[in-house]
């Protein structure tokens, strides 16, 4: 190509560089070095205090910090150790093959997915031997807590989206307005959020406790009970982040021909028929987007619980990154939290990865 | 008719979940205009709270006469629009490099920006904590603010919108003998303008809301943003400030994402679903 036509002073490369210099200077400083330097430090001993106050106080450990954070004192392996979350891994694993076979997906993707199920399987397997322990006894029973918040919420937040996107996909002047209503929660804070939540859950001035004493109920008290801790979280978190969900399905079923409808209306399938026999099958792909969206999403759940149970009543509802906080911010003990930092990244990068294959085959 | 019919009795079966799922946040704006002694003795004085009779205006004239939230807001105020400012800039330039010129690794290059998306906050937030605490620059604007202006996100958006461009209008230019900065600034920027709206309002909401930064970052009251301080008021409810006061904090704190929501409402949805399928 030619450079320096007429008046240009700066050829394409030039302009490029001075137009890409910004953006890349951001990016090494501030996201791929904070990266690089994360694993470093999981490396290290690094107390956040001693080494603010002695640069050289941290010590070269090596893996020690993932051995004290994930490993433990005799660990056995058994086929069946955790029913629950090994049958959930079979399951997904099922409902990929089901997916490569219904609708064409690339095989790598479709792999990719059952790795995981795999990873969960086995990873799931093991336990402590007879007199052996954990060297972190909060850490899996904390990872297994976001698992089953995020096992809970997504489905309750995909099935609800879907089902009123559906309903809500006409070019009305009403139907504009109940989206709005249903979309106007997300665009809240967190700490609103949770600050409207704990009010409506607290047993002595809660609206739900006030509505249940006009029907002669007695109160529950919701953020301090065991039961009812992550219910709370789960039905905060749906109310906070259904809007986006029902935006991406709307945008899904903008794209199914007009047609398929009228087709199937002559073969009598018309409202909850048309919705399980067209609509469902050919949403497959925005669901599934939208499922690995959530589930990224919600893994890094953070203020809902930080503010709402403060992960109690007794780590009932302590979640992965406010373990990271607490064991960086309050423990002072930044190796262990960069550790499980590197561990929340590596499941994040491989649901990052499905939602980018997803998007590839999209376009 | 019975088409017509059928549409009416959907639209009042989903007027009730929708008027419910208002519920929460109804609440929350009648209890900030009820006076606080009547709250610390019952939440429900009329029609269980959902109407604010006894009605004052006292938490919002107290909220502005003392304590913190002013400050809170006007950082909250500086920070987004700081962070949204050069969030476009380097997102606009990047992004049109990317796009439209043609340099040696330019592949490579995208590839290894596109990396940076599966980096989640949560991973760099330790390290980026030390970081910035090395510099001395914790509680401050640009240590707020910094950090996002390396997401990548920005720079795809507007990466996408440009390679969407038809090359004439640039083409013409060229023969003209206008530089590339010059067709940039002139000719990209002004046709850029619905996504870099998308952009500044997907921003402007991201940092609005943002809380773990802000908390790692912000340890002086003076440099809390609005959602921080919002949270340093509930760790200690009902005590010292009253039920009224904060729930009026938490109006003033949504106010501004609500009016840009429902004046953008478009650009608002369109942000958040490419935020929401981007990362």
């Amino acid at each position: 190509m030619s450079e320096y036509i007429g008046k240009a002073r700066l050829n394409q490369k030039q302009a490029a560089v001075v137009l890409l210099l910004p953006f890349l200077c951001a990016y090494f400083a501030f996201l791929i070095y904070p990266f690089l330097r994360g694993i470093w430090i999981s490396l290290h001993d690094w107390n956040l205090l001693a080494v603010a106050f002695n640069p050289d106080a941290k010590e070269f450990v090596g893996l020690k910090n993932y051995v004290r954070v994930m490993w433990g004192k005799d660990i056995t392996w058994t086929l069946y150790h955790s029913p629950i979350l090994q049958s959930i891994a079979i399951a997904g694993a099922i409902m990929a093959l089901w997916v490569k076979s219904t609708y064409r997906m690339r095989a790598t993707f479709v792999w990719l997915i059952i790795l995981i199920c795999a990873v969960l399987f086995i990873a799931s397997g093991f336990h402590p031997g007879e007199g052996g322990r954990w060297y972190d006894r909060r850490f899996w029973p904390i990872v297994v807590n976001t698992i089953t918040f995020v096992g809970v919420t997504v489905p309750c937040v995909t099935g609800v989206a879907l089902i009123l996107a559906a309903a809500l996909n006409r070019e009305t002047r009403s139907m504009a307005i109940l989206r709005t209503l249903f979309f106007l929660s997300n665009v809240l804070s967190v700490t609103v959020v949770t600050l409207i939540w704990q009010i409506m859950f607290s047993p002595r001035q809660g609206l739900i406790a006030n509505v249940m004493d006009v029907f002669g109920g007695s109160p529950i008290v919701w953020l301090t009970d065991m039961q009812f801790a992550m219910v709370a979280i789960v039905i905060t978190t749906v109310w906070w982040s259904l809007g986006i969900a029902m935006i991406l399905f709307l945008a899904g079923l903008q794209d199914i021909s007009n047609d398929l409808y009228e087709a199937g209306a002559l073969d009598n399938a018309t409202g909850i028929k048309a919705f399980w026999f067209i609509t469902l099958p050919n949403l497959k792909r925005t669901i599934t987007l939208v499922v690995v969206l959530q589930i990224i999403l919600h893994f890094q759940v953070f203020g809902q619980v930080h503010l709402m149970t403060n992960g109690g009543p007794n780590d009932g509802t302590q979640v992965l990154v406010r373990y990271i906080y607490q064991t960086g911010f309050r423990d002072s003990e930044l190796g262990r939290a960069a550790a499980m930092a590197v561990f929340l990244f590596v499941i994040m990068s491989a649901f990052s990865f499905v939602q980018f294959m997803i998007g590839r085959e999209q376009e | 008719m019975t088409r017509q019919s059928g549409y009416y009795t959907l639209i009042t079966m989903l007027s009730i979940p929708a008027f419910v799922w208002l519920i929460p946040t109804l609440w929350m704006v009648s209890l900030s205009f009820q006076p606080n002694d009547v709250l610390a003795r019952t939440t429900s004085s009329t029609a269980l709270g959902m109407v604010p009779i006894p009605f004052t205006f006292d938490n919002y004239l107290d909220l502005f006469a003392f304590g913190h939230t002013p400050i809170w807001f006007w950082n909250s105020i500086i920070v987004a629009l700081g962070m949204t400012l050069g969030v476009l800039a380097v997102s606009t330039t990047a992004g049109y490099a990317l796009a439209r010129l043609q340099f040696p690794f330019k592949a490579t290059l995208t590839f290894l920006c596109l990396i940076g998306l599966m980096i989640p906050e949560q991973a760099v937030f330790i390290p980026l904590y030390t970081m910035f605490a090395d510099f001395g620059w914790h509680n401050s604007y640009h240590a707020l603010i910094l950090p996002r202006l390396a997401v990548p996100i920005g720079v795809f958006l507007m990466m996408q919108f440009f390679k969407g461009i038809s090359k004439d209008i640039e083409e013409a230019a060229r023969i003209e003998g206008v530089g590339w900065l010059k067709i940039f600034w002139f000719v990209m920027l002004p046709l850029a303008r619905p996504a870099m709206i998308t952009l500044a309002i997907l921003t402007f909401l991201y940092s609005w809301n943002d809380y773990l930064w802000p908390l790692v970052s912000a340890q002086k009251r003076d440099f809390f943003t609005i959602t921080l301080g919002l949270a340093s008021l509930q760790s200690n409810f009902a005590q010292s400030e009253g039920l009224g006061r904060i729930m009026a904090s938490g109006v003033i704190a949504s106010l501004p994402v609500v009016i840009l929501f429902l004046v953008f409402q478009r650009y608002v949805v369109r942000a958040m679903s490419v935020g929401g399928s981007k990362g």
